[in-house]
């Protein structure tokens, strides 16, 4: 009796554990924002709208040059986390590798927000996550210096003028302008600006007017405008030359609102000029949230609501305040402009805004990015004369697989 | 026990380690030097074997020979200098005198910064606008922005970091010279220099074999340093075969896997052929 | 004619030690004047809100710092001593060729260990675990241990193994009982480097360890490194204070170096 009591228990057991396995209850959630530890708001709000899904989250935070091939290293082990936040220029890559889902597979709703900013994340018709928030470039300046020197920061219009009020500034005896020309992505980043401000397209880098605008560059630097070290400079260490006060104008970041106001000097901010007027179109910063490709179905479809509980417009305003971000939903930014009327430069500027990976370049991007922030550099040095650095860049980008 | 099986009992830990530890890595690494990796295939598997093929493309792209050279340069002047101070500090200490082991324990403590933070310093310091060096020698040398200083800035930061290795080793070197010797060339009437020459120097070749070596092969790998400081620019003038290898696989968005692993390989074999020829020289002496 | 050696011996530490300086010095200064030209060799208005934070943030990871890094010593040792001892004295067959091998295990760069480790150590499960990072950073000592454990042993004079044989002691007793105390300072050299190469190891724990509760300090630095922003004083904060207990530690280990290694053997 006993006897078959036991056997009776053994193949219940054996039946247990070969039926499909338990849910997952514990989420993991990768984000690349190491600067914020477990007790932050940012922590929070992601364990709140993992409760609300029914699961516990377990967050780990990366650098964000790290975090892709991280991914990659995840994905092939099949230990991918279940929600990612990632920064939009790579999405493309991770999309075409395989590692994420689709959002219309994946139940995450991107209909609220700005079709411009989420073209980042779109490829081949298909959209892979949505944008946390937005963040982009633009000219923050020293209102000091620029009375001193008497310009008048909305005579700044196109690059003319900027030239013109440089060289007032330099004849005062300050520093021009600084920027970041580091031989990493970010150096693109912050030269995106200029070249599509001067007509230029990244699918030819070798354009005369993508030249006039690497022209530009040289020219600030030979003329004294610009200090050698943004050669070398990131946006945290030009900011820092801008923070020291005596420089007129620095090219950085909407993230840089809260330090703006620490420098202990009055500041301002216009957008970016293009050549010959109007705004010039920047590159759009900021992350999107992802679903990673799971074994089962019922866990991607659990991240989603993840997903779209941490973008949704209640939820990601609390987030975009925490990074100093535009909101990626046209609704919310007129929210924090109410609350921050200097906001709307910025949100002005993200509206204008571009993606990188946008014009279904996705994967091509980064293999022309490499080229032209070493054009940059060869031609910032001295190395090269511009035109023929980018005529390199261009052979190089269309070579490259 | 016998004495052939206690050799092998004392040793077995140690090849089963090396065995686990350190064949598998180079396995992998040598696998995704001959296949052809894309971002879909690395995830997905499936990569098709190329062959030579990422070699080939590594050779024939002309940020090779620069890393070549790059590579030969840093690697001896850095020796050289390391090597020299090294020893010389070694030769000062060696005579005790008040606060010699807390100066020469103070000498370490570079090794005890995480890189970023000793890179970032130098690259604080080496600064054209805001550093300290331009501001001391009352220069204004681009020391990380431009192509005729990047490698030597980087090797300067280098040789700072080998000191310290060089000095520890040789140091140790020096003291199991039982005094006797010295007391037995002195009483020969021999000078400090000539005694240094003819007998110190001698004795320690050994143990500067080794370091050389191992500074060597230290120096080949290092990476970390240069990426920090300059990411192997302006335009390649401080690329290494190691930052080289990096950057193909982590410096862009979309990484080369295959490449990457190949430099890799060519930095390993380099290593083999110096530790080749060390071996070749110790032999015959 | 000893306190002129002092002397420069102390500025000679100096020189070597001024980027560490320049560290400190950072970490007192407050972010806006970070990149003032020319720049001061002290700060103008000192900021202690870098060390602030780090005593606020940083102390678990300390922790964690030091015990991966003194497990790796203990492994390490554990590992390499007695290889060391047959490699010098026991002399097994092949021992060129393991010569041979440890010294290419040192050539292969360290990301490449850690990206062929990860795979491992993914499929094991033993990522973001303290031990699974103390094997992982034995990697980078042991083969320099044993090297540098062999040729101290290697000087170990003959007559006294002669003699403990003589006595009826066999290879291990003959091995813990006089090998080891005579070459003291091979071991605490070996340590100290195992120490070094743990405490500083930023490789291995970005790959192996970087999502767990328990990470070492080289990874709390990224708490201070945000996706676009860096803060420096922070930073240099957290290494100044990380390098105190460090220093100690190294100041009194050399004075073990100090000794020679026959005064080791007769002595004890």
């Amino acid at each position: 009796m006993r006897r078959a009591a036991l056997a009776l228990l053994a193949a219940g057991l054996a039946a247990c554990s070969s039926s499909t396995p338990a849910a997952r209850d514990t989420f993991a959630v990768w984000d690349p924002y190491p600067q914020f530890a477990a007790e932050s708001d940012w922590a929070k709000t992601i364990d709140k709208c993992g409760a609300e899904a029914g699961v516990k989250i377990q967050r780990q935070a990366f650098d964000t040059t790290d975090l892709t091939n991280k991914v990659l290293l995840a994905a092939q082990q099949r230990t991918a986390p279940q929600v990612l936040v990632v920064d939009n220029p790579v999405v493309s890559t991770l999309a075409e590798a395989g590692v994420l889902r689709p959002i219309s597979e994946a139940g995450l709703d991107v209909s609220a927000a700005a079709p411009n900013l989420v073209s980042a994340g779109t490829l081949n018709g298909q959209t892979y996550g949505t944008p946390i928030g937005a963040n982009t470039l633009a000219l923050y300046y020293n209102k000091t210096v620029l009375t001193a020197a008497g310009v008048d920061p909305a005579s700044i219009k196109d690059w003319a003028s900027l030239d013109a009020a440089l060289a007032k500034v330099k004849a005062a005896g300050k520093k021009g302008i600084t920027f970041s020309a580091i031989g990493t992505e970010e150096g693109t980043f912050q030269f995106l600006p200029w070249f599509w401000g001067s007509g230029a397209a990244l699918t030819d880098l070798a354009s005369t007017q993508a030249s006039g605008a690497l022209e530009l560059w040289k020219s600030w630097l030979d003329k004294g405008y610009a200090p050698n070290s943004v050669i070398g400079n990131t946006q945290t260490t030009s900011w820092q030359e801008f923070a020291t006060g005596d420089y007129a104008f620095a090219e950085n970041g909407t993230w840089q609102l809260q330090n703006a106001k620490k420098t202990g000097f009055e500041y301002g901010v216009i957008a970016i000029p293009g050549r010959t007027g109007g705004t010039a179109p920047a590159p759009t910063g900021g992350e999107f949230v992802t679903v990673p490709v799971q074994d089962d179905k019922a866990t991607e479809t659990t991240a989603g609501k993840i997903a779209t509980c941490l973008t949704s417009p209640d939820r990601v305003l609390a987030a975009d305040t925490a990074l100093t971000y535009v909101s990626a939903v046209p609704s919310v930014q007129q929210h924090q402009i109410a609350a921050m009327p200097e906001l709307k430069v910025w949100v002005d500027a993200v509206q204008n805004a571009k993606g990188r990976t946008g014009d279904n370049l996705g994967t091509r991007y980064p293999r022309i990015s490499q080229p032209l922030w070493g054009a940059v550099q060869a031609a910032l040095t001295g190395a090269k004369a511009p035109a023929d650095a980018l005529k390199e860049a261009q052979a190089a980008a269309a070579a490259a697989k | 026990m016998r004495p052939r099986l206690a050799a092998w009992a004392f040793a077995a830990p140690l090849v089963a380690y090396l065995l686990v530890c350190y064949a598998y890595p180079l396995y992998t690494n040598v696998n995704l030097s001959v296949r052809g990796y894309t971002v879909r295939t690395f995830v997905h598997g499936g990569a098709p074997f190329v062959g030579f093929e990422n070699y080939a493309a590594v050779l024939a792209d002309p940020t090779f020979q620069k890393a070549v050279v790059n590579t030969v340069l840093f690697t001896a002047v850095s020796l050289v200098f390391q090597y020299t101070i090294g020893f010389a500090l070694a030769v000062f200490f060696a005579r005790d005198f008040p606060l010699s082991a807390t100066l020469r324990a103070l000498f370490l403590v570079p090794w005890l910064l995480p890189l970023i933070v000793s890179a970032s310093t130098w690259a604080w310091l080496l600064n054209s606008e805001s550093g300290l060096i331009n501001a001391l020698l009352g220069t204004k040398i681009h020391w990380l922005t431009s192509p005729e200083w990047s490698l030597v800035s980087v090797t300067i930061a280098n040789i700072w970091i080998g000191v310290p290795f060089n000095l520890v080793v040789l140091y140790s070197g020096l003291r199991t010279i039982p005094p006797e010797v010295y007391e037995a060339s002195s009483l020969d009437g021999a000078s400090g220099w000539q005694t240094f020459r003819h007998v110190t120097f001698p004795m320690l070749r050994p143990v500067s074999a080794i370091t050389l070596l191992l500074g060597l092969v230290y120096t080949l790998k290092v990476f970390d340093l240069i990426w920090i400081m300059t990411r192997g620019g302006p335009s390649g003038s401080s690329t290494t075969l190691a930052t080289w290898s990096y950057e193909l696989g982590f410096g862009s968005m979309l990484p080369r896997f295959g490449p990457s692993a190949a430099v890799g390989n060519v930095l390993i074999l380099v290593s083999l052929v110096a530790g080749l020829l060390y071996i070749r020289a110790q032999e015959r002496a | 004619m000893r306190a002129w050696r002092t002397v420069t011996g102390v500025l000679l530490t100096a020189v070597m030690l001024f980027p560490v300086y320049w560290m400190i010095n950072v970490s007192l200064t407050p972010a806006r004047d970070l990149r003032r030209s020319p720049p001061g060799l002290f700060p103008s208005s000192p900021t202690t809100e870098g060390y602030e934070r780090v005593l606020r943030e940083q102390l678990p990871y300390f922790g964690t710092s030091l015990l991966v890094s003194v497990g790796t010593v203990v492994l390490t040792l554990v590992l390499a001593a007695p290889a060391a001892y047959s490699l010098a004295k026991l002399w097994p067959a092949g021992r060129r060729v393991l010569g041979f091998v440890l010294l290419v295990a040192q050539m292969i760069p360290g990301i490449i260990m850690a990206l062929g480790f990860y795979g491992i150590y993914v499929s094991l499960g033993i990522t973001n675990t303290v031990w699974g990072l103390v094997f992982a950073d034995s990697t980078v000592a042991v083969p320099f241990a044993v090297l540098i454990l062999t040729s101290f042993i290697a000087g170990v004079p003959d007559e006294l193994l002669q003699a403990a044989r003589i006595d009826g002691a066999g290879p291990w007793r003959t091995f813990v009982s006089i090998v080891l105390p005579a070459s003291r300072n091979g071991v605490v050299t070996a340590a100290l480097f195992s120490f070094l190469w743990a405490w500083s190891d930023f490789v291995f724990a970005a790959t192996l360890d970087s999502g767990g509760a328990l990470k070492p300090l080289t990874l709390g630095i990224y708490r201070y490194i945000g996706n676009n922003n860096q803060e420096w004083n922070s930073i240099m904060a957290t290494a100044v204070v990380a390098s105190v207990p460090a220093s100690v530690l190294l100041v009194v280990a050399q004075r073990y170096v100090a000794a020679g290694v026959t005064s080791g053997a007769v002595k004890d």
